[in-house]
């Protein structure tokens, strides 16, 4: 890959962001050297693991159909997922190393507008085989690191694989020890913060935890399974209050972002100009270790619960198209409850596809799961507040342009 | 609203529609207690009843349970009690051998089920039929067979097929020929409707949307059973106006068959690529078909605009 740096033909960011992307995902790996309590993957087994002759197959089928409104788009992701994804990280280099080769050979669209891209629990990040590809790749590489906060917030669902009997251990120092040499390499790296019951006393301290590890951007989610018990929202309100006290009076707010506070969350929705669905499933791509091709990783067999695999087909056959209708002709009040057709707090309220599906009272993507209507609310509260607040100081110091000018903003979405 | 129920008699009753009824061989009848259960349930709900027979003879002692309730009967073209193919309202021919020499009645509607090679192969002897009946639908079982290379033969078939339509009003007979003639006379969409507005009552005593969902044993789609009622989960996902493809669709004839979309999509509400282009390509026809009736004086005032596309879910995309 030296002659693609001689030849200076890679293109910066500048060259991917301006299209719509298509998302690729190799399931490389369902293995994972940690056990983490609110993970969604439910059949996470050390079996599964993506040979080369399944990787190559998907890619010859995917740069074999360039012109394929599937693939036409100006950019792409690939992205890599586990498990663990860097467990495989022998197989994600000769992935990557075949279809620079590949694009380059054909001439595809893509060759200069191509990421790769990983969300790591980062345990081996510092080893030698995972640096050296990142060296190698580096600019068109986006990794993330999964860190949930503070150790006790951390450790409480982050915990390594054990078997019965053993004691947990929770993997925050596994962790915490290569956030340095990840934010050197990668200084807009950002975090995804993964909120379920347990966590939520912990929200405002973990924020501010790992804004002091120099994480500037925290995206943080609550997860969108039917986990909340009574009263999660009024403390998740409360956390999320405290933590608006302390970014700003901290003064974080002109540098550092946590995705729980934005201006655009709590609004009505209009029922004919903001229909459009929330989730990307449907335009992504996701291969497992069969060559198996699914809408989104979270329609795979090993994440669901309670329903069977979405296939939308396979590296021999291709792609079946029928079965993508159904995501591509969703939109939100088709699959919304009337509560949320009329909710006076719509906007921001996300949904997960592949959750919708799952908890589902039959096999259809068309009903919206609502597990996070409470959760969702209280965000609203909280979030009212932070700019209420925000604003009402910037006002006051006369600095409420320059902030505008200025102000940090969310690159990248949680999932 | 239920409005229609129909009452599978057999495992082995026969098909009617898109879905293969597998012959088995010892099937299952419809116990004559869920028999007459199914007839009470349609009193009180006020639906209309269809039942569908199968081949072989029934037991006597169901036809007066049967004959309790108005009704339609859809039969077989074969059946082993030939008086029932004298009082039925829908006979049901599986090929074409069967309907030569057939002794067609006025008072009955003909259903013909086809592959689509099959039908490339002897649509001629469609022609025979149409001049010989009040009303003839044509079912491809396949449909999911069709490529975009196959619709131009379709649409060659169906205008010569349109050519014995015309020939018929001319001589005063206003006959129905699903595949043509539905479109021109509709104002509405009016498909299947299968969960929303029919239900069928299968010979395990449980509900399903259509027969084809109790013969593809498909436990998702068993909406309750004859002794505690119906329980539809997602109701909503049958209705019209939750299928985003086809609540903006115009090709009022098509069937919308929701087992056939659960097939092809997985999803209930969402029709695949072929029942589309299909429907449309049939759509089309019955425009060109209208527009030589109207030159002949017929149907004035209806319209069937012009359209660039055989898929709406190209339009949706966009």
């Amino acid at each position: 890959m030296e002659l693609l740096d001689n030849l200076n033909i890679k293109e910066t960011d500048r060259g991917w962001q301006t299209g719509i992307a298509k998302s690729i995902t190799f399931i490389v790996t369902k293995d994972c050297q940690l056990a983490c309590k609110y993970c969604y993957l439910v059949g996470k087994n050390e079996k599964e693991r993506m040979s080369w002759e399944t990787a190559k197959a998907a890619i010859d089928y995917i740069l074999d159909h360039e012109r394929d409104e599937v693939f036409n788009t100006e950019s792409v992701i690939f992205d890599f997922i586990g498990g663990e994804p860097f467990l495989e990280i022998e197989l994600i280099d000769r992935i990557c190393d075949y279809l620079k080769v590949e694009m380059f050979r054909r001439g595809h669209h893509w060759f200069n507008s191509y990421r790769f891209s990983f969300s790591t629990n980062g345990i081996n990040y510092d080893s030698q085989q995972v640096q050296r590809f990142i060296k190698k790749n580096i600019e068109h590489l986006s990794i993330g690191i999964t860190i949930d906060g503070t150790r006790r917030k951390h450790d409480l669902n982050r915990v390594w694989k054990h078997h019965a009997g053993e004691a947990e251990r929770g993997s925050y120092d596994d962790v915490v020890r290569n956030i340095p040499l990840w934010l050197a390499q990668f200084p807009n790296g950002s975090t995804k913060v993964t909120i379920s019951s347990a966590d939520i006393p912990y929200i405002c301290e973990s924020v501010l935890h790992l804004y002091s590890l120099g994480i500037k951007e925290v995206n943080i989610n609550c997860v969108f399974e039917d986990v909340w018990h009574e009263g999660d929202d009024v403390l998740l309100e409360q956390q999320l209050t405290q933590l608006a006290d302390a970014i700003i009076d901290g003064g974080y707010y002109s540098e550092y972002v946590c995705s729980f506070f934005s201006e655009n969350i709590g609004k009505p929705l209009d029922p004919v100009n903001d229909n459009q669905n929330w989730c990307g499933a449907g335009r992504m791509l996701s291969i497992d270790a069969a060559g198996n091709f699914y809408p989104c990783t979270r329609f795979a067999q090993y994440s669901l619960r309670s329903k069977r695999a979405w296939f939308i087909g396979n590296v021999r056959d291709g792609i079946d198209k029928n079965r993508l209708r159904p995501f591509l002709t969703l939109d939100r009040l088709t699959q919304s409850p009337q509560q949320c057709i009329d909710c006076e707090v719509a906007s921001g309220c996300a949904w997960c596809q592949g959750e919708n599906y799952d908890a589902a009272d039959t096999p259809t993507v068309f009903q919206r799961a609502t597990a996070i209507c409470k959760m969702h609310k209280a965000r609203v509260r909280a979030n009212n507040y932070y700019w209420n607040k925000l604003f009402r100081k910037l006002e006051l110091e006369g600095t409420r342009s320059e902030y505008e000018e200025n102000k940090p903003t969310v690159k990248s979405e949680t999932c | 609203m239920i409005k229609y129920i129909i009452i599978q008699l057999s495992d082995n009753a026969v098909s009617y529609c898109h879905y293969v009824a597998t012959a088995t061989a010892e099937p299952r009848t419809i116990p004559i207690e869920m028999l007459h259960k199914g007839i009470t349930w349609a009193m009180k709900e006020n639906a209309t009843v269809q039942f569908v027979y199968p081949a072989h003879r029934l037991p006597d002692e169901y036809h007066a349970i049967i004959e309790s309730i108005d009704h339609a009967k859809i039969v077989p073209a074969r059946c082993d009690d030939e008086q029932l193919e004298n009082v039925a309202d829908v006979v049901v021919f599986d090929d074409y051998a069967a309907m030569e020499g057939y002794n067609f009645r006025s008072t009955a509607a003909y259903v013909l089920r086809t592959t689509r090679d099959e039908l490339f192969k002897n649509h001629q002897a469609i022609t025979g039929a149409l001049g010989s009946v009040q009303r003839f639908n044509v079912v491809i079982t396949d449909i999911d067979s069709f490529t975009d290379d196959d619709l131009a033969t379709y649409a060659h078939i169906l205008d010569s097929l349109a050519d014995k339509v015309t020939e018929q009003y001319a001589a005063g007979n206003a006959m129905q020929f699903n595949l043509l003639t539905d479109r021109i006379m509709l104002d509405s969409m009016n498909n299947c409707n299968a969960g929303w507005e029919t239900i069928a009552l299968a010979p395990d005593g449980r509900f399903y949307p259509c027969p084809a969902f109790y013969l593809d044993g498909d436990e998702d789609y068993c909406l309750g059973d004859i002794n505690s009622g119906i329980h539809i989960k997602n109701p909503q996902l049958y209705r019209l106006d939750h299928a985003p493809i086809c609540r903006s669709c115009d090709a009022w004839q098509c069937r919308r068959c929701t087992w056939l979309n659960r097939r092809l999509t997985l999803d209930v509400n969402t029709p695949g690529r072929q029942q589309c282009v299909v429907a449309h390509t049939e759509r089309n026809a019955s425009r060109r078909l209208l527009a030589r009736l109207k030159a002949a004086g017929q149907f004035p005032g209806k319209e069937i605009k012009e359209i660039t596309y055989l898929d709406p879910f190209e339009i949706i995309k966009q």
